[in-house]
């Protein structure tokens, strides 16, 4: 794969930079380190539906009702658990099994009765926030009895013990280190070209003090949140399914030509199904990350989702028409939106110019991804 | 008189010279017949003539009523009065068959708006004069394919054209639709209109046209009287090629019948009107089964239907070493070892945007994976390996498919059949539009694969190639089986004649 830096991932780096250093003397207490673990935890809940809708933007699909569908699945589980009564392990299993359900059946649709994947998830974007309204009956449903906890409340309020969250930063880096190591000797065993070690282990060294930053900056506050821990879990086993899978391949190849996708021997439909049947499952997690975070379940929650992940996809510069893009750029894109807006709640800024922000922002990041692609 | 000629047209695209030397010329009130192999360079004259292909992009001159035209773009060539009718017609389905003639350059009333009921006197008015009995205001779409085409030319002489290019107008037309448009040309020649009338089929050509020109391999090759030429002499011109030493051909011993196609009939998806009929072959290891045909005559069809990935069979049963083949999809036939390398790279081969390795390993990536995982280190290998044994040039396995030259791109297509170890390979087009070393490279390839015992089936436009390569041939004509040879008995003239088949469309 391609592993070259181009300018436009430089461009990222830039704008995420610049827009922390202007809500950091903007708004001092952007930096707190309270205010960065919350920050982490709202990223957490968008990034995470993000990287489903990598998965489905890839093969050059969408997905409009993730935010309906985020509603939707939590509500499922909150009220199996606090109306009926049921263990909170159970209830959220029985929401993340109707997520995939639910998006596998979707998939059919559109690959079997070929129904545009626009269409079919519209209209999904206004049955399920029906459907979620019906659940809930239209009341404001906590998820736990107030004042108890279980495991749902405790998706967003449980912190990693210090001690644990460096454990889990050693880990990481060292991983990273066995893994470099591993692909480079590979490379030179297939007679490839080496990167620069010296080069390679910059790169390291960054990325292993940007997680070491990252904990010791939540160990000031607690700890590193659980909602953190499991996006980077799933944002890596994203990575994985699509770096070093033959399904990731398929993704890509069918974005970057459904013909010669098929062509080439390449079961479409079933990739396409089993991407969606997997965004069902994130849908559900996502749900159940923002509700622990709010509470309860509203009936205005998740709204807009949707484009949110949409959004930070393509400021990540993945192609909407599908073929290109990757775990690493939708992580930022989440980041400069999920900086964004925190930024603007810490100045009190009104919604309505939070919104004209955000669009403009995005605007602006496809703008300039035309650009340099003409160039 | 004069009213179009060309002097010396030279055409290059990369690496291919498409005119060479072309001199041609349109007399006022003549249907001038255009005849040629595919490929032989007539689309590419027809481009240069109605502007698709702008001035200075080619060389030499061409002359409309005796000055130079220097077209910029289809408008251009219309306002020189000159008016292209394609095959695929350019109708909008949707619109009256009014709305189309007026299309783009609508009638307008009180300041912009569009002045209806002009358009559709008007549009009477056109249509009685060329006895074309159609309702000015029926939508499109619910016309035949004859009626429209008489739309389109309505159309074009609605323009003033006064030069009509008709790109194989009777392709799709029923034969009594056949022979109305043939009437409306010859009353368009008495008003003087020129036509330049290209078609396959030959007594056609020879009841309608006033003189023929034939062009072979991008140059004309000759210009008669309609009236003083045969059929034959005109196959012998249009295929009048040596058959030099370009085909390495190296027949190995024909093996056991791999692959039965019996009685099979296929229509296109969602329609019953079967487009190959009754097709009957087989396939042995170790062989080269070439087949060849006009363009439309199903060729790609039969390949891509073989393959699971074009129509509905109707009837017929298609066996691969004794056990049916199924249906389909693709990755079903990769699995049995059936690959197919199609014509259309950009379209069907390749994802161009990725680099050489993700394209050759796309459609093997089974062979690297294990518990889910690609084994990066082992596809690297097998990359390699089939990228310096098929002399792919380019700067590695990390160079983007797209930027390579289309030789390049073709071998990276057939390693990426190749890696998935097939038994029968069907190749459609394997050297369109590539250089004659990389056409030597890929014909080596072939040797080597019916060497190894593998059966290859071998679709081609080019009669030398099919006969230099092929161990048998069969031509299609119209979907059907026009005829079949062995290497030995095999002609371009009788190959030729087999594609266009017994057609003898009764010409008044």
């Amino acid at each position: 794969m391609n592993s070259k830096l181009t300018i436009r991932d430089f461009a990222l780096v830039i704008a995420l930079a610049a827009i922390c250093g202007w809500f950091a003397v903007a708004a001092p207490q952007f930096l707190s380190a309270r205010n960065l673990s919350l920050l982490m935890t709202e990223l957490a809940i968008t990034a995470t539906l993000a990287m489903g809708m990598l998965l489905i933007i890839l093969p050059g699909h969408i997905d409009l009702s993730v935010g309906s569908g985020v509603a939707l699945l939590s509500g499922i589980a909150t009220v199996f658990i606090t109306n009926l009564g049921l263990p909170a392990p159970v209830g959220l299993a029985i929401g993340f099994v109707a997520g995939l359900v639910i998006w596998f059946m979707k998939g059919l649709l559109i690959v079997r009765e070929r129904i545009p994947a626009f269409i079919v998830t519209l209209a999904g974007l206004l049955v399920y926030r029906g459907l979620f309204w019906l659940v809930i009956d239209n009341h404001t449903v906590p998820i736990v009895a107030g004042g108890q906890t279980n495991l749902y409340s405790l998706l967003s309020t449980y912190y990693l013990p210090p001690a644990a969250g460096y454990l889990v930063a050693i880990i990481v880096v060292v991983a990273a280190v066995v893994a470099g190591l591993k692909s480079r000797a590979a490379r030179r065993a297939g007679g490839f070209e080496v990167e620069d070690g010296e080069a390679s282990f910059l790169r390291l060294f960054i990325a292993a003090q940007a997680v070491f930053l990252f904990v010791i900056v939540t160990n000031q506050f607690r700890g590193i949140p659980l909602p953190a821990l499991i996006f980077g879990a799933i944002a890596f086993a994203v990575y994985l399914l699509t770096q070093h899978t033959a399904f990731g391949r398929h993704l890509y190849a069918i974005g970057g030509n459904a013909e010669a996708a098929v062509v080439s021997g390449i079961p479409v439909q079933r990739v396409v199904v089993t991407a969606f049947a997997i965004m069902g499952g994130i849908v559900a997690i996502t749900g159940f990350l923002l509700t622990s975070y709010t509470g309860n379940s509203t009936t205005d929650l998740g709204e807009w989702m949707e484009l949110d992940a949409v959004a930070a996809c393509v400021i990540g510069g993945v192609s909407l028409r599908g073929g290109r893009g990757t775990v690493l750029g939708v992580l930022f894109g989440a980041l400069i939106m999920a900086c964004l807006l925190n930024g603007m709640t810490l100045m009190a800024v009104t919604p309505e110019y939070k919104l004209i922000a955000r669009g403009a922002v995005l605007m602006a990041a496809v703008w300039m991804d035309v650009r340099l692609n003409r160039a | 008189m004069v009213i179009l000629s060309a002097h010396n047209i030279t055409k290059i695209f990369p690496g291919v010279v498409a005119l060479r030397d072309v001199n041609f010329d349109l007399r006022e009130s003549e249907i001038h017949a255009l005849c040629g192999e595919n490929g032989a360079g007539k689309s590419t004259l027809i481009k240069l003539l109605s502007g698709i292909h702008p001035h200075g992009s080619y060389e030499g001159r061409f002359e409309v009523k005796g000055v130079e035209a220097k077209f910029c773009g289809i408008a251009d060539a219309g306002r020189s009065g000159i008016s292209v009718i394609y095959q695929e017609l350019a109708l909008v389905d949707e619109m009256t068959v009014a709305e189309n003639i007026f299309l783009g350059r609508e009638p307008k009333r009180f300041g912009g708006f569009i002045d209806w009921p002009r358009i559709y006197r008007e549009a009477k008015a056109l249509l009685d004069r060329f006895q074309v009995t159609l309702d000015p205001a029926a939508p499109v779409r619910t016309l035949g394919v004859g009626q429209k085409q008489l739309v389109e030319i309505v159309k074009a002489l609605a323009k003033d054209s006064r030069i009509l290019i008709l790109d194989e107008p009777t392709a799709a037309l029923a034969e009594h639709e056949v022979l109305i448009l043939l009437d409306i040309l010859r009353d368009l020649r008495k008003r003087g209109i020129a036509c330049i009338y290209i078609s396959h089929k030959l007594d056609e050509v020879l009841a309608i046209a006033d003189r023929v020109t034939v062009l072979r391999d991008g140059t004309s090759i000759i210009t008669k009287n309609a009236a003083d030429t045969s059929k034959a002499e005109i196959i012998k011109h249009m295929v009048g090629r040596e058959i030099a030493d370009l085909f390495p051909r190296r027949a190995s011993e024909p093996g056991d019948v791999v692959l039965h196609v019996s009685d099979l009939s296929v229509a296109a998806e969602g329609s019953s009107e079967a487009l190959l009929q009754r097709i009957s072959f087989e396939l042995r290891a170790g062989e080269v089964l070439g087949i060849g045909g006009l363009m439309g005559a199903g060729r790609t069809e039969l390949l891509m239907h073989l393959f699971g990935a074009w129509g509905r069979r109707l009837a017929g049963k298609v066996t691969l070493r004794g056990k049916a083949l199924p249906p389909g999809p693709p990755s079903r036939l990769i699995q049995e070892g059936v690959v197919l390398a199609s014509e259309d790279r950009r379209r069907y081969g390749l994802v161009l945007e990725h680099d050489v390795g993700f394209n050759l390993s796309l459609s093997s990536l089974d062979q690297f994976s294990r518990g889910g995982f690609l084994n990066r280190n082992r596809e690297t290998r097998r990359n390699r390996e089939f990228f310096d044994s098929l002399r792919v040039k380019a700067t590695g396995l990390e160079a983007v498919a797209g930027k390579l030259s289309g030789g390049n791109q073709q071998k990276v297509v057939l390693g990426k059949a190749l890696m998935t170890e097939p038994r029968v390979i069907l190749l459609d087009e394997p050297t369109r539009g590539i250089d004659v070393g990389a056409k030597l490279e890929i014909y080596e390839i072939i040797n080597r694969l019916t060497a190894e015992g593998k059966a290859v089936i071998l679709v081609s436009s080019e009669l030398p190639e099919l006969i230099g390569m092929s161990d048998r041939i069969l031509m299609l004509h119209e979907g059907c089986i026009g005829g079949k040879f062995t290497r030995a008995e095999a002609t371009q003239e009788k190959l030729m004649a087999a594609a266009m088949g017994q057609q003898h469309v009764e010409l008044t």
